[in-house]
C-alpha cells in the first residue's frame, strides 16, 4: 500500500531515519519562512537556502547517506520547497515510538515531494506527507569562492566554542570583526555597539579549541551579526555533543566560507555504518558550507 | 436544595490524580450536574461553539455518602471554574496523604463574604484532620433554574447519542503527540472513518497534504469487511471508495479542538474510539475505563468529547 511504482519518478531513496536529516535541515534555518533550492543529482541532494544575497547556505546530502537511493533523472531535477514546512512534515515521522524509516520520492503527480513512512512489520500506521515544489525563479546566486592569496587562510574551531563566541557577542550587537593575526597565531572577534567585546583563540593556548590554523597575513574583515549568527544558530546538539569542528576559510574580498559536519545518524542507533568503536564512516554525514559577505566599508578596516 | 456528600479515598484519587488535571486541560468552566444517582461535569454542552466534554461517574464511584435535595427532581446544576475546584481537591488531598484525614465532605452552602454582602453559593470542601478541620470554599454560580436544568438533561441525552461506527485508537499518547506536530503544518484536520476499520488523520493546505492512516482497528457498531479490490489500494483511494459506497463518513474539524479532546489521555483511559455522527454532525471521541484488573467496561465512569465540524 505504500509504495507505487518508481518508474516514473526521477528519484526514489529512502532513509532509516528523519531524524538525522531533520538536524541537517534545521542547521541552514535561521529565520520561520525560509524557501530552499533542490538539486538532485545521481551523487545526491543538495539544498540551497539564501538571503538578501548576502548569506548563502548549502547543504550536501550524498547518496550514501541513504539507506537506498535510485536516481533516474536526466540532468539535475531543480525545485523550490519551503524549508519550515519540509521540516515540519519530516517531524511526522519521528513521534517517539513510532519513529521509522522514511522514503523519499519526487516528483509526484504534481511535482510534488512525496514522504511516505516504510511499512514494517510492526508499524500500526502509515504516514505520508505530499509537499507542492515551486519552480524556482532565481538561480541561486553563485559565490565562485576563490581563495585569497596561495595558501588560503582558514581556521578550525570546535563548533561548540564557536557557536558559544558569537552568541555572547549578541550583547554588544551591530556587526563583528574576524581578525586573524599570524604572530603570535590567533583568531578574534571584535564587536562594538552598545559596548565592546572581543574574544580571542590563541592557538598556542587553545590547541583543544582552535584547531587548526593557517594564516600568513593579518586580515580583518567585518560581518553583519545577524548573518554570522545564522551560521551557528541552529546547530544540532549531536555536533557539540561529538565534540566536532567548524572550519572557517576566508576568499577573494573576505567572502567567508564557514563548514560543519553533522551526524545524519543517531548515536543511539545500531547501524552498520557504525563499527564497534564508536568511529563512524564520513558516509553517514551531512556537509554544510555557509557563504557569508563582509560588510562594505566606506573606509576599508583590511588592511591586507 | 442541599447537597451533601463524602468523598472516598479511591473518589479523591480518581478525581486529583486523573480526572481534574484532564478537565482543566479541556475547558475553564463546567457546569456540575448532580441527579440521585450520577456526579457529572459538562463543558459546552449549552453552546456547541467548541469541544463539548461529558464526564459522567456513579454516585458509588465517588463518595460513600451522597444526599441531594432539591424540588427539580432531585437534581441541582451550576457552573464552576475548573481550576478552583481542581485546587480544594489537591488541598484536600495533601491532608488525606498526610495521613490525618477522617474524610473529605463536600456541601452546597451560601456565605456572607463581606459585611452586609449578600450571601454567595460555594461548594465547600471540608477535610476533618486529627486536631483540625480544613475548610476550602469553592465559589459557584447561583444554581439553575428548573428550566436551565430541563435544558441541560436534554443536552446531555443528545450528546450521549453514539455514532454507528466507532474505531478503537491504536494508541492514545502517539496520536496525541502525532496530531500536537500537525499544528505547524495547518490548523484545519479532516478526520475518516470506514466501517471497515481504517482512520485516516491529515491535514491539508495549498501547500501540504500530511497525515497517517490507520488499518484494521476493532470496530465497535457497524463493521462490513473491506471489498476485495479496495486491499491493495493505496490509502487514499481505499478511502475515497469506501466513501463513495456510503461505508465511511469523512469530517472537517478544527485541529486544536480535537488536540484538546485528547487531552483526556491525562485521565489515563484504557482505551478510545473514535466515531462520526450520522450526517457528519460532528466527531465524537469516547473513553473507556476496565474496572481495575480485568479488561471489562466500568460503567460507573465514563468521558468523551464531542468536536463540531466545519461545514463544507
Amino acid at each position: 500500500m505504500t509504495s507505487s511504482s518508481s518508474s516514473s519518478s526521477d528519484l526514489v531513496c529512502q532513509l532509516d531515519s528523519a531524524s538525522g536529516l531533520i538536524d541537517a535541515l534545521s542547521s541552514v534555518r535561521w529565520k520561520r519562512s525560509q524557501d530552499a533550492l533542490v538539486e538532485l543529482s545521481e551523487h545526491g541532494i543538495v539544498l540551497i537556502v539564501e538571503e538578501s544575497g548576502c548569506l548563502q547556505a548549502k547543504l550536501y546530502l550524498k547518496r550514501e547517506i541513504f539507506a537506498s537511493y535510485e536516481y533516474q533523472a536526466e540532468g539535475r531535477p531543480r525545485f523550490g520547497v519551503s524549508l519550515g514546512l519540509l521540516i515540519d512534515c519530516l517531524n511526522l515521522f519521528t513521534v517517539p515510538g513510532l519513529s521509522r524509516a522514511v522514503e523519499i520520492r519526487y516528483p509526484g503527480p504534481d511535482m510534488q515531494l512525496l514522504l511516505e513512512s516504510v511499512e514494517s512489520p510492526s508499524s500500526d500506521a502509515f504516514i505520508f506527507a505530499e509537499i507542492r515544489t515551486k519552480i524556482p525563479d532565481t538561480i541561486s546566486w553563485d559565490y565562485n569562492f576563490q581563495p585569497a592569496g596561495s595558501t588560503p587562510i582558514s581556521f578550525t574551531v570546535k563548533s561548540a566554542a564557536l557557536k558559544e563566541a558569537i552568541d555572547d557577542l549578541e550583547w554588544p550587537g551591530s556587526s563583528v570583526q574576524i581578525i586573524l593575526q599570524p604572530n603570535p597565531p590567533c583568531v578574534s572577534f571584535r564587536a562594538e555597539g552598545h559596548g565592546d567585546l572581543q574574544i580571542d583563540f590563541m592557538y598556542y593556548a587553545n590547541t583543544d579549541l582552535l584547531m587548526a590554523f593557517h594564516c600568513d597575513q593579518q586580515i580583518c574583515y567585518r560581518y553583519k551579526y545577524k548573518f554570522l549568527r545564522a551560521t551557528t544558530s541552529n546547530m544540532p546538539s549531536s555536533v557539540t555533543k561529538d565534540k566536532r569542528g567548524s572550519k572557517l576559510t576566508f576568499g577573494m574580498g573576505g567572502l567567508l566560507k564557514v563548514q560543519h559536519l553533522v551526524s545524519v545518524t543517531r548515536s543511539s542507533t545500531q547501524h552498520p555504518n557504525i563499527d564497534a568503536s564508536g568511529y563512524q564512516l564520513p558516509s553517514r554525514i551531512a556537509y554544510i558550507e555557509f557563504f557569508v559577505k563582509p560588510e562594505v566599508d566606506e573606509d576599508p578596516v583590511n588592511d591586507a | 436544595m442541599k447537597f451533601k456528600a463524602s468523598l472516598t479515598n479511591h473518589g479523591i484519587q480518581i478525581l486529583e490524580k486523573r480526572f481534574l488535571h484532564a478537565l482543566d486541560k479541556v475547558g475553564k468552566t463546567w457546569h456540575v450536574y448532580l441527579t440521585p444517582d450520577h456526579f457529572i461535569f459538562l463543558h459546552n454542552l449549552l453552546s456547541f461553539d467548541g469541544i463539548q466534554s461529558v464526564a459522567q461517574f456513579s454516585k458509588q464511584a465517588l463518595f460513600s455518602d451522597y444526599r441531594i435535595a432539591s424540588q427539580t427532581g432531585n437534581r441541582i446544576a451550576f457552573t464552576l471554574e475548573m481550576a478552583l475546584f481542581y485546587s480544594a481537591l489537591r488541598g484536600s488531598a495533601s491532608i488525606c496523604a498526610a495521613g490525618g484525614a477522617n474524610g473529605v465532605h463536600v456541601r452546597l452552602a451560601k456565605k456572607q463574604t463581606k459585611s452586609n454582602g449578600p450571601n454567595m453559593p460555594f461548594l465547600t470542601f471540608e477535610t476533618q484532620g486529627g486536631n483540625s478541620t480544613v475548610i476550602h470554599d469553592v465559589p459557584i454560580s447561583s444554581p439553575l433554574s428548573p428550566g436551565d436544568i430541563m435544558e441541560l438533561q436534554s443536552a446531555l441525552e443528545s450528546a450521549q447519542e453514539i455514532p454507528p461506527t466507532l474505531v478503537q485508537v491504536p494508541d492514545l499518547a502517539k496520536m496525541q503527540n502525532f496530531v500536537e506536530r500537525h499544528k505547524n503544518i495547518g490548523d484545519i484536520l479532516k478526520v475518516s472513518v470506514t466501517q471497515y476499520g481504517d482512520l485516516l488523520v491529515e491535514v491539508a493546505t495549498t501547500l501540504a497534504i500530511a497525515g497517517a492512516a490507520y488499518c484494521n482497528l476493532g470496530v465497535l457498531g457497524v463493521h462490513v469487511d473491506a471489498p476485495a479490490e479496495s486491499q491493495a489500494m493505496k490509502v487514499r483511494a481505499r478511502m475515497e471508495l469506501a466513501l463513495e459506497r456510503g461505508e465511511a463518513l469523512s469530517v472537517e474539524l478544527k485541529l486544536k479542538h480535537f488536540a484538546k479532546s485528547l487531552q483526556c489521555c491525562l485521565a489515563e483511559p484504557d482505551s478510545a474510539f473514535l466515531g462520526i455522527a450520522p450526517q457528519a454532525g460532528c466527531l465524537t471521541v469516547i473513553f473507556q475505563f476496565f474496572i481495575p484488573g480485568t479488561h471489562q467496561n466500568d460503567k460507573s465512569i465514563s468521558l468523551h468529547c464531542r468536536l463540531p465540524v466545519i461545514d463544507t
